[in-house]
């Protein structure tokens, strides 16, 4: 009798603390002696994670009104740029806004700093209205006297991202790290079989709603990621082969920590920030055991050459060959490294499987699903 | 090279004669040097084989002590989250991957202080440590 189970039905489990919880990468390792259905029928819940650089990342604070207020109409923090152009005194701080004199530091830091509940000098101009009269603004902020601290990032969790070699003959500093030249190294990213869009290649249970880990803190899925992507080429086991599907997500980053939330520079590109993303995926039947149980030897990505500005592709290589640390690329025994962190995403995949185990999160049924066939436009200089 | 000018010659001129008599570039990386006392300088120095070696000798005449330098990588693991990015980079091994624990693991005697780690690490937990030989 096939296995069926519904997400109201694993919540039961889990609520009980009866839940049967294993981290993708056990259930990675458990594909080699079980089949789809033996894994349905013991395993209810697989949990995925990732922690690595995600450029499109960002929190919004409201920082409260002062007495008279102000419209912030350009406001910096610690000497970074931050976004006024919403209400008065909200603000966006994107993650990879740089300080104009200081390129290795930036939004991230600023991030970084809110949390760990450090002063931020905050300095603001506007041109002074009837209802906000003032115009210049001096102060300091920190996460015990400002209002919200929403970290709201619009792309994260990219589904699969190609790797990246140089075969130009002089060293690249790019978002995907050094590359060295002459195919001096190979670059890859995401977290391979512990990924959680790998692990539900097809979005069944991952939608708008979702409950996720992030940050360290409970967080949720808002929407779909910007360049989000359903249409992408998939090899034989279902797994897209390049970039594909993103998450946008949002949580408090009050409630966040700084072992998990980590502003980063890469040389020459600029800042950026990591982010730790568990995700739980209930193992509704055999389909979807069967994805859960993929392997990084099934996880196929691109190899493309930074050496040039079009990013020429050379080759295909699959995860357990990037993650050994060494390819072959062109009849040449390349270097590779991972730009995420494979160590971090164990600790969070671990993390939520104790938390789903002792029944302290619950899965949640997405309030509408994903769009499928979606594709991506590009940018025609007219 | 670290040049240690005894307490007597730190109020003399030396850079500027090495520079204006000898014909040397000079590119002062540290400096520690109070008036009255003992004081390090950490230089490079170059220019034509001929003009190097005068100025050494004017060094030697001056009694500032001149010792080779030796470049070592500094490393913050406790900061470290274990992404790698640097191992790739690392050609004589010192810095890998532990495929079981996926922890980054250094091992200085490998080091060849290429400095390619340091633009590499995106914490930034990699600095350059200047140490006399």
């Amino acid at each position: 009798m096939a296995v069926k189970k519904s997400i109201g039905e694993i919540n039961d489990k889990i609520r009980k603390g009866q839940a049967v919880v294993f981290t993708a990468e056990e259930v990675s390792a458990m594909s080699r002696e079980m089949t789809p259905a033996e894994v349905a029928g013991k395993v209810d819940v697989v949990t995925t994670a990732t922690f690595g650089p995600m450029c499109s990342s960002g929190m919004f604070i409201n920082v409260g009104h002062s007495n008279p207020p102000i419209r912030m109409e350009r406001a910096t923090l610690n000497g970074v740029p931050v976004f006024t152009g919403i209400a008065a005194v909200d603000l966006y701080i994107g993650a990879t806004e740089n300080h104009p004199e200081n390129p290795s530091y930036g939004g991230a830091h600023l991030i970084e700093a809110l949390i760990e509940g450090k002063d931020l000098e905050l300095i603001a101009h506007a041109k002074g209205t009837d209802c906000y009269p003032r115009r210049d603004i001096h102060t300091t902020i920190n996460r015990e006297n400002i209002n919200e601290m929403m970290m709201f990032n619009p792309r994260n969790a990219y589904q699969n991202y190609p790797a990246a070699v140089n075969t130009s003959n002089r060293i690249k500093y790019t978002y995907m790290g050094s590359l060295l030249p002459k195919l001096g190294n190979a670059n890859y990213s995401t977290s391979g079989e512990l990924s959680p869009l790998l692990n539900d290649p097809e979005l069944r249970t991952i939608g708008m709603g979702t409950r996720i880990f992030l940050g360290g803190a409970t967080g949720y899925v808002g929407w779909y990621g910007t360049q989000f992507k359903t249409d992408s080429e998939l090899n034989e086991f279902g797994i897209p082969v390049s970039n594909a599907a993103t998450l946008s997500v949002i949580g408090d980053a009050r409630q966040m920590s700084t072992s998990f939330i980590k502003a980063a520079y890469y040389e020459k590109y600029g800042v950026s920030m990591f982010v730790g993303i568990g995700i739980p995926i209930p193992v509704l039947d055999e389909e979807m055991a069967s994805r859960v149980m993929i392997r990084n030897d099934q996880i196929t990505t691109r190899i493309l050459d930074y050496g040039h500005p079009d990013h020429p592709e050379l080759g295909r290589v699959n995860y357990d060959q990037l993650v050994s640390g060494e390819i072959v690329l062109n009849g040449k025994n390349i270097r590779t490294s991972s730009m995420s962190s494979i160590y971090k995403a164990r600790e969070i995949a671990d993390i939520l499987k104790k938390q789903v185990s002792k029944g302290s999160f619950l899965l949640s049924e997405p309030v509408e699903m994903f769009p499928a066939g979606k594709g991506l436009n590009s940018l025609e200089v007219r | 090279m670290v040049l240690r000018f005894p307490a007597e010659t730190v109020n003399e001129p030396i850079t500027y004669i090495l520079i204006k008599e000898y014909d040397v570039q000079v590119n002062i990386l540290n400096a520690d040097i109070t008036h009255g006392k003992e004081g390090n300088l950490l230089i490079e120095m170059s220019g034509l084989k001929e003009s190097v070696d005068k100025a050494l000798v004017y060094l030697e005449k001056k009694k500032v002590e001149i010792s080779p330098v030796i470049k070592t990588i500094l490393f913050s693991k406790e900061l470290c989250i274990h992404c790698g990015a640097c191992s790739s980079v690392c050609f004589p091994g010192a810095l890998t991957m532990d495929s079981t624990s996926r922890k980054l693991k250094f091992t200085p005697d490998l080091c060849v202080a290429c400095e390619l780690c340091i633009k590499a690490c995106p914490l930034q937990l990699f600095e350059l440590n200047f140490g006399i030989n």
